[in-house]
């Protein structure tokens, strides 16, 4: 409702006040902070803050988008495949109110509107004996730019981009072996890139990709016409409870390190470079580092430091600095956070959503999303060491001794009319006592 | 959801109080290599143009190209400029007020002749807009919506 009246004031002040430029964020404020109460305040500064420090993003990272969200999938399998059985959903949709706050730079000037990023990935495991579990997954992403927000229809904008990947495969899973094998096909299409603004790309790219786990080490490809898109190396040394592992000591200290080779041309040559990430457990599975590296050229990338009150990771908390190579110096780190509270996650300048909404800063990105992950009864959330604690009661009714019991007591309830005749009133199903000199005025059709 | 109270596009129309013919408005790249025509007719003094919805919701760079400019001595005149974008930033004294710069093609410029226009950024926010354009009585051209 804030958010409504905050836009209805906006809007509002534009039809009064037609000779202004643009009115600045500190007269909203003034204006509002009179009307509104104090408890409401705080609010209104994320809002009025998310947008007015934002940056609109460039045209170049939405017709970039394509690699990030194909390599962002994989990698999200990759963590699925950790287990590779059981089940795992996510669904996520970001909420941005204001059409100011992530506006699109172009070379004509800069559009109001709205960027998206609506996703889903589900996996779902058969299994085939005690040992072997068959699954399915599918990941899709549909992300972009758009005149307007919306859930399934595009307003498709004359400077709208939208594209889509989806990733699908098959995964085999031994359980005695610990190992998985996952393959399949990734397609990556553009829905709509405005000529007047986007460079050209290529449309309906179709991609393979195949996914192999011995015990931590892991193995993961994507192709494309028989070159090279990606290629990862994970080494997840970390024991994790969840699948087995010990949920103490120094094992549980390993660290997680992955190597991913990115193809990447620069004129006619080869110009790959290579990602590297080490995750590590700081304390007991709760607290954790995140750091990334470019070789051989760029050097820090990122950084996280990540708190998840439980080690289930259903809520978490970070904080993060990505190096953005636009200027050397420390203006080029961008320093931000985020919190995941299982149906909402809120982020400001993350890591994640630079390089997933097409290095959105300076805003409050909010994302309506659910995410779990199920195997043995257990439930846990993505990249999980533990599953989460659950506590089940039996707290079924025994139907038949409760209506006894409401029947008993219903016993007498007999009154008498005007005329001093005994008048039984029905309450439910009633148990007669063998024997029991009781009238029944029920079951009489 | 957003286009129950948002505007996407926005219903330009164009008043000419100047004294001399508007010839267009188009939205403009940075750099000047792209232009969009948005009001194509020609402007008399003291007409108004057709309404002509664009999806232009934000802040652009914006050329309105003139038949002449009568006083254009006192302007910033420029005749053969490589980089445009200094004669914008010299010409601009405010958002809304701008000098009207002139081209003189004839001398290896890579125009079709001469062009006089001012280039400002203009703030749309959508929906209906009326744009006056007046000129100030040192000869400066004045854009103001209303």
């Amino acid at each position: 409702m804030q958010i409504l009246y905050y836009i209805i004031i906006h809007k509002y002040d534009g039809i009064l006040d037609p000779y202004r430029g643009r009115m600045t964020d500190v007269v909203y404020l003034d204006k509002m902070l009179m009307k509104t109460g104090l408890n409401k305040i705080f609010l209104l500064l994320a809002l009025a803050a998310g947008v007015a420090f934002a940056d609109p993003i460039p045209a170049e990272a939405l017709t970039q988008g394509g690699l990030q969200m194909r390599d962002r999938q994989l990698r999200d399998i990759g963590l699925v495949m950790r287990g590779g059985r059981g089940g795992f959903i996510d669904i996520g949709y970001t909420y941005t109110p204001s059409s100011e706050q992530l506006q699109l730079k172009s070379q004509y000037g800069v559009h109001n509107g709205y960027a998206f990023r609506h996703h889903y990935g589900i996996f779902g495991s058969w299994v085939l004996d005690s040992i072997s579990h068959f699954g399915f997954l599918t990941w899709f992403d549909r992300t972009g730019w758009d005149s307007q927000d919306f859930f399934f229809f595009p307003h498709y904008g004359k400077f709208a981009h939208i594209s889509s990947a989806l990733t699908w495969g098959f995964s085999y899973t031994n359980k005695k072996y610990d190992a998985t094998v996952a393959l399949g096909l990734q397609h990556q299409n553009l829905e709509l890139a405005s000529h007047r603004i986007y460079e050209n790309e290529s449309d309906s790219l179709l991609f393979y990709w195949a996914h192999a786990r011995y015990k931590s080490l892991s193995f993961q490809g994507s192709f494309y016409r028989g070159t090279f898109q990606t290629l990862r190396f994970s080494l997840d040394l970390e024991s994790r409870a969840l699948y087995g592992g010990a949920g103490s000591g120094f094992k549980t200290y390993l660290p997680n390190l992955n190597a991913t080779i990115y193809r990447r041309k620069s004129g006619d040559d080869d110009d790959n470079f290579v990602r590297l990430n080490w995750e590590q457990n700081l304390y007991e599975q709760v607290l954790y580092a995140d750091v990334t590296f470019d070789f051989p050229d760029d050097g820090f990338r990122s950084a996280a430091l990540k708190y998840y009150p439980d080690p289930s990771r259903m809520i978490g908390f970070e904080a993060s600095c990505v190096r953005r190579h636009e200027r050397a110096g420390a203006s080029d780190l961008l320093w931000g956070g985020a919190i995941d509270i299982l149906f909402i996650r809120l982020g400001y300048n993350s890591v994640f959503d630079y390089e997933n909404m097409f290095h959105a800063k300076g805003t409050l990105i909010a994302e309506i999303k659910f995410q779990i992950g199920a195997a043995d009864g257990k439930f846990f959330g993505h990249g999980a060491a533990k599953p989460a604690p659950m506590e089940t009661t039996q707290n079924s009714i025994d139907l038949k001794k409760f209506m006894k019991s409401h029947a008993e007591q219903n016993m007498g309830t007999t009154t008498r009319d005007s005329e001093g005749r005994k008048v039984l009133h029905a309450k439910g199903i009633r148990y007669e006592n063998e024997g029991a000199a009781t009238t029944s005025s029920e079951g009489g059709n | 959801m957003s286009h129950l109270f948002i505007d996407t596009s926005t219903r330009l129309q164009v008043e000419n109080k100047t004294d001399v013919t508007i010839l267009g408005l188009d939205v403009v790249s940075d750099d000047g290599s792209s232009v969009s025509p948005w009001i194509r007719e020609s402007i008399e003094p003291g007409e108004k143009s057709k309404v002509v919805e664009e999806d232009w919701v934000g802040t652009f760079r914006v050329r309105v190209r003139f038949d002449k400019w009568d006083k254009y001595e006192k302007m910033i005149a420029v005749s053969c400029v490589t980089d445009t974008r200094d004669v914008r930033v010299r010409g601009l004294k405010k958002q809304s007020e701008v000098g009207v710069t002139q081209r003189d093609a004839g001398s290896g410029c890579d125009g079709e002749g001469e062009q006089t226009y001012a280039e400002l950024e203009l703030d749309f926010e959508g929906g209906s807009q009326y744009l006056v354009v007046t000129q100030d009585d040192d000869g400066k051209a004045v854009f103001k919506f209303k």
